[in-house]
C-alpha cells in the first residue's frame, strides 16, 4: 500500500480514480434512506427528482469520503434471513424477560465474561454476530479481537459453568444464522468445518 | 377501514406503547440496581432497543388509519434501524473503555476469560 499523501494525482485523473471507488450498492443503500427521509415514496412526479437527487447526493459523498469496498460482499438467501429474524426477535423476548427478573431479584447480579472464538475468517460475520449479540438482552460484546477471530462476550447473570456455556452457544448460534443467510460459500464451508473450539478454556496460550 | 377494525388496532397499538415503556422503566431500575459498570450496560442499552421498537411498532400501527403515506411509517424504520445499529457500538465502546482503564469491579465477576487470556499471552511474551 502506498501512502496516498505522497503523490496525488491531480484534476481529472483524480477524479476518474474516485469515481471508480463508488460502490453502486451502498449508493444506492444511501438513496434508499434519503427517500425515506424526504417522503420519496409517494406516488407524485417530485418523487423521481427526489430519487434523482438522492442519488447523485450519495455519489458524492461517496467521492469526498471513499471507503475501501466490503470484501468479499454478502449473499443474500431470503429463508435463513427469515428464520434468522425470527430467532432474534424470539431470543430479545425472551431474554427481556430474564433480565427483568434479574434486575428486581433481591440478591446481587453475578456475571461472567466469555470468549467466543469464531469459526469463519470473515470480518463481515464477526461484526454482525457483534451487533446482533449487543442486541439481545443479557449480552454484550466487550471486545472484538480480531487477529485471533475471538469475541468477549459479557454474559449477566452466568454465575456457573453451564451458564457461561449457554450464553457461547448462543452467541455460536447467532454466528451460524447470519453465516446461512448473509455469508459467501466460503463462510458456510468454514462453519461446516470447524465445530472446533480454538481456545480451550481459558488456558491456551 | 370499518370502526371495529379501527377499534382493535387501536388497543393492539396501546398494548405495544405500553409494553416499550414498561421495558424502558425496567430499564431505569437496572441502572439503580446492579452494582457495577458492565451489568449496567446491560439494562443501559438492552431492554431499551425491544422497548424502543415495540413503541415504533405501537405508533406505526396507530398512524396506519390515520394517514395513508409513508413517510411516517419510513421515518420509523429508519429510526429503528439506526437504532439497532448504532446502540451496540456505544456500548462496545464504553465497556471497551472501562475494561482499558481497569474500572471494573471484578467482585461481580465470576469468571473472567478475557483477563486469563491477556495474562496468558503476557506470560507467553516473557518468556520468550
Amino acid at each position: 500500500m502506498s501512502d496516498p499523501r505522497q503523490k496525488r494525482p491531480l484534476g481529472l485523473t483524480a477524479l476518474r480514480r474516485r469515481l471508480g471507488k463508488v460502490q453502486l450498492p451502498v449508493a444506492l443503500g444511501m438513496t434508499l434512506v434519503w427517500m425515506l427521509l424526504f417522503k420519496g415514496f409517494q406516488p407524485r412526479w417530485e418523487s423521481l427528482g427526489l430519487l434523482v437527487l438522492g442519488f447523485l447526493v450519495s455519489v458524492l459523498i461517496m467521492l469526498l469520503f471513499p471507503l475501501p469496498p466490503i470484501t468479499p460482499g454478502l449473499r443474500f438467501r431470503p429463508l435463513h434471513m427469515i428464520r434468522l429474524a425470527a430467532y432474534v426477535f424470539r431470543e430479545m423476548a425472551l431474554a427481556s424477560i430474564q433480565v427483568t427478573i434479574m434486575t428486581f431479584r433481591p440478591e446481587p447480579v453475578r456475571n461472567s465474561m466469555v470468549a467466543v472464538p469464531m469459526r469463519t475468517e470473515s470480518d463481515l460475520m464477526m461484526v454482525f454476530t457483534a451487533i446482533a449479540t449487543s442486541i439481545i438482552p443479557g449480552t454484550v460484546i466487550a471486545e472484538a479481537e480480531r487477529t485471533e477471530r475471538i469475541l468477549y462476550v459479557h454474559v449477566l447473570g452466568a454465575d456457573t459453568e453451564e451458564a457461561m456455556e449457554e450464553g457461547r452457544r448462543g452467541v455460536r448460534k447467532l454466528e451460524e444464522g447470519f453465516v446461512m443467510a448473509l455469508g459467501t460459500r466460503e463462510d458456510i464451508a468454514a462453519l461446516r468445518a470447524g465445530g472446533v473450539e480454538k481456545l480451550g478454556r481459558g488456558e491456551k496460550t | 377501514m370499518s370502526e371495529a377494525l379501527i377499534t382493535v388496532l387501536d388497543w393492539v397499538a396501546i398494548l405495544c406503547i405500553f409494553a416499550g415503556a414498561a421495558l424502558s422503566l425496567v430499564a431505569g431500575a437496572g441502572l439503580l440496581r446492579f452494582p457495577d459498570l458492565l451489568s449496567r450496560m446491560h439494562t443501559a442499552a438492552k431492554p431499551q432497543v425491544l422497548g424502543l421498537l415495540l413503541v415504533l411498532v405501537g405508533i406505526g400501527i396507530r398512524l396506519i388509519p390515520v394517514e395513508t403515506d409513508v413517510f411516517s411509517v419510513g421515518t420509523l424504520f429508519l429510526v429503528g434501524f439506526f437504532q439497532m445499529l448504532t446502540i451496540p457500538v456505544a456500548g462496545h465502546i464504553v465497556t471497551r473503555v472501562a475494561y482499558r482503564t481497569e474500572r471494573i469491579d471484578s467482585g461481580t465477576m465470576v469468571r473472567d476469560e478475557m483477563a486469563e487470556h491477556i495474562e496468558a499471552r503476557r506470560a507467553a511474551d516473557k518468556n520468550r
